[in-house]
């Protein structure tokens, strides 16, 4: 090929490329469009009402700090506590029951893993309200729990099941159970099993087969998992409100009594929704860096 | 040095026999190949050395140690896997340190074994890089050094190179020859590829159905094979069963059915005691076979036919024949050799001579069922898969 033809050829590759790029921009421009319109307009103007000052239905249009001198002075910072803690311990637990189901069904039959699959996501096909009425039924006073046991003689007077810190930990656990499984299973399904043979050949027993390979090999699942986890739990409203007590309050459940209750306070349920972004965000951005440079690590060195 | 033995080993899977009481001695810094088409046994075989699975019954001993009930990590014996299962997030260096690793070895002693090792494989200096950015000779490199620094007693090699392309193969077969050499522990090699085998092996076995059908020197085992099944299985040759005539010395004759009616003599050697009368199988390589135009001159103790070429296959190193004997075809393979070349060369439909010394040919105690002379090769071998039955990875 000569030079001329070379370059011709290349010109055209570089116009196909640039024809590509402006495909994809065009592509995306929905979804951009949206995220736009939906998500970073409406949080501007949290960004805004949290430097407003309150007014008894409204805001009144004058700058003030007073919302973020309140949230750091002491009392508003416990129900982001119990919210970061309730989300750790939620997500711990997931992943701790959802890892052995997670590779039960990553090691079953093929005909055997879609059945279960199906039957992780069955729960998805009812309504969330439905669930958590139905986990009150289950444990309240004069519930299900309640009856059986004491009809079985084991218990002679109701136990106090609803409305304790544990219901609503347990409940978490259960609707975000499957959002740890699917991903860990995903991770787990992609891992050739061999190579615990291998580690075992090596002289590793089946815990430190365990940890060094099956672990670390799950981690892009432990990772997605936790996160899916651990964000709508941090913010949660609906569980707390439904099988919670009053007496833990968490963030979710704070910001929206601020809109609630009269005189409404705008300012402070914005900026409280403000910083929870912000601890989101940052927590996303730290995980992304460490995952980053794991893979980086392992593609190109 | 430890001599590893196998007693009476059999495994099944659901009723299957995949090993059928198996007993051999493999002895110290031994090559040892197990061969057979897949479905036979050998990797069963090969696994339960390893101790990944369990024997029904039989011991496994080594360096008179009894090994059988040790999981594979108290085994002094390490694996090389058919797919290298090199650990995918672990570099080079940590794939090859990880036997240290778990065994809790100080780090600097770690790092210099694993140079050494690395060094040993031809790898010095891809130590950083992760499995996926190496090539398949390059992982064979690393799964043989990540076994070998455990300086195991025995090491295991399940089908090594069937992922590696021909040029490879034969390149790493020699590097595998040489490592042996060079680290001086007994290698058990588990492969499906006769020539493989033959080429590597101090000794070997051929397998079949989960039985050791013949063990010995490849060449043992490729000259005087003991069954029609080591002798089909093992290179190519021509089965032609006919019934024993008479019995003179170490030769015997047998009268062969060419179709009409027609008979003719082979006379052959054998390794074990005849009767006169029984039916056997004389088994004869293609290459032992000489193919001329014109009648040989000598012929005291040579088997002469007469018959007419079918078919010609050139392969570069040699051309096959298939030549027409009444109803039975010999397949004949016959060198290039220019020097002989004086006259033109044979043509299809001609009329030929075949000729081979007596001790050419070898006598088996098998009648070789619906097989005359054999043209297609290797379509006897069984295949012994069956639903249900794990196939050999």
């Amino acid at each position: 090929m000569n030079l001329e033809a070379f370059k011709q050829v290349n010109c055209s590759q570089t116009k196909a490329s640039r024809r590509r790029d402006l495909a994809s921009y065009l592509l995306t421009a929905p979804a951009l469009i949206w995220l736009l319109v939906f998500f970073l307009v409406p949080y501007l103007i949290v960004f805004i009402y949290s430097f407003l000052s309150t007014d008894i239905y409204d805001v009144s249009f004058k700058f003030s700090l007073s919302a973020y001198r309140q949230l750091f002075s002491g009392i508003y910072l416990r129900p982001f506590y119990l919210a970061f803690r309730l989300a750790f311990i939620t997500t711990f637990a997931c992943l701790i029951l959802a890892f052995p189901v997670a590779y039960y069904i990553a090691r079953a039959s093929e005909k055997m893993r879609n059945m279960l699959l199906i039957l992780i996501i069955i729960p998805f096909w009812t309504n969330l309200i439905i669930r958590i009425f139905s986990w009150r039924i289950f444990l309240s006073y004069n519930g299900v729990l309640n009856t059986i046991l004491l009809r079985l003689g084991l218990i002679s007077t109701p136990l106090e099941l609803m409305r304790t810190d544990f219901t609503v930990l347990l409940v978490m656990v259960y609707v975000y159970l499957p959002y740890m499984i699917l991903p860990l299973y995903s991770a787990l399904e992609k891992m050739d099993f061999t190579l615990l043979q291998a580690a075992m050949d090596l002289g590793a027993n089946e815990v430190k087969a365990f940890f060094r390979i099956t672990l670390p090999l799950a981690a892009e699942g432990i990772f997605a998992g936790s996160l899916l986890v651990f964000i709508p739990t941090l913010g949660a409203y609906l569980i707390p409100q439904l099988v919670g007590n009053q007496r833990s309050l968490y963030v979710g459940q704070v910001i929206t009594y601020k809109i609630k209750n009269i005189p409404r306070n705008w300012p402070m349920a914005s900026a409280m929704s403000f910083v929870l972004l912000l601890l989101v965000a940052a927590m996303l951005i730290v995980m992304y860096a460490i995952y980053r440079k794991r893979t980086l690590a392992k593609r190109n060195v | 040095m430890d001599e590893l033995r196998i007693e009476n080993l059999s495994k099944d899977y659901d009723g299957f026999l995949a090993v059928d009481n198996v007993s051999l001695t493999i002895q110290p810094g031994e090559l040892y190949s197990f061969l057979g088409p897949s479905g036979c046994g050998k990797t069963t075989l090969l696994r339960m050395i390893a101790g990944f699975e369990i024997p029904r019954t039989g011991r496994i001993y080594l360096g008179g140690q009894d090994i059988t009930d040790l999981p594979p990590y108290k085994r002094p014996v390490n694996t090389i896997f058919q797919n290298y299962s090199l650990f995918p997030h672990m570099n080079v260096f940590d794939n090859v340190a990880f036997g240290l690793h778990v065994r809790k070895v100080p780090k600097t002693e770690i790092r210099d074994r694993v140079q050494k090792m690395l060094t040993l494989v031809k790898m010095e200096d891809q130590a950083a890089k992760y499995p996926s950015q190496l090539s398949g000779g390059q992982k064979q490199r690393i799964a043989i050094a990540r076994a070998l620094i455990n300086e195991p007693k025995l090491l295991l090699l399940d089908e090594p190179l069937a992922a590696l392309d021909l040029k490879l193969r034969q390149h790493m077969l020699i590097e595998l020859m040489n490592i042996h050499d060079a680290v001086g522990i007994t290698f058990i090699y588990v492969t499906h590829d006769q020539s493989e085998a033959m080429s590597i092996s101090d000794r070997m076995a051929v397998m079949q159905r989960g039985s050791i059908i013949q063990s010995g020197l490849p060449d043992d085992i490729y000259e005087r094979p003991t069954s029609i099944f080591s002798a089909y299985f093992i290179g190519e040759t021509n089965l032609i069963t006919g019934e024993v005539t008479g019995i003179e010395d170490e030769y015997v004759q047998l009268r062969c059915h060419r179709g009409n009616g027609e008979f003719f003599e082979i006379d052959s050697t054998f390794h074990f005691p005849p009767t006169l009368g029984s039916k056997l199988t004389v088994s004869l390589r293609p290459e032992k076979i000489a193919i001329t135009r014109s009648k040989p001159r000598n012929q005291d103790d040579f088997n002469i036919l007469r018959g007419t070429i079918e078919d010609i296959l050139y392969v570069g190193t040699h051309t096959q024949y298939i030549v027409r004997v009444g109803d039975l075809k010999f397949r004949v393979f016959s060198q290039h050799k220019r020097v002989y070349f004086d006259e033109k060369a044979l043509d299809w439909d001609e009329e030929v001579w075949l000729f081979w010394h007596d001790t050419d040919s070898w006598l088996i105690n098998e009648v070789a069922e619906g097989v005359e002379a054999s043209v297609e090769p290797r379509s006897l071998p069984q295949r012994a898969s069956r639903k249900g039955i794990p196939a050999e990875v």
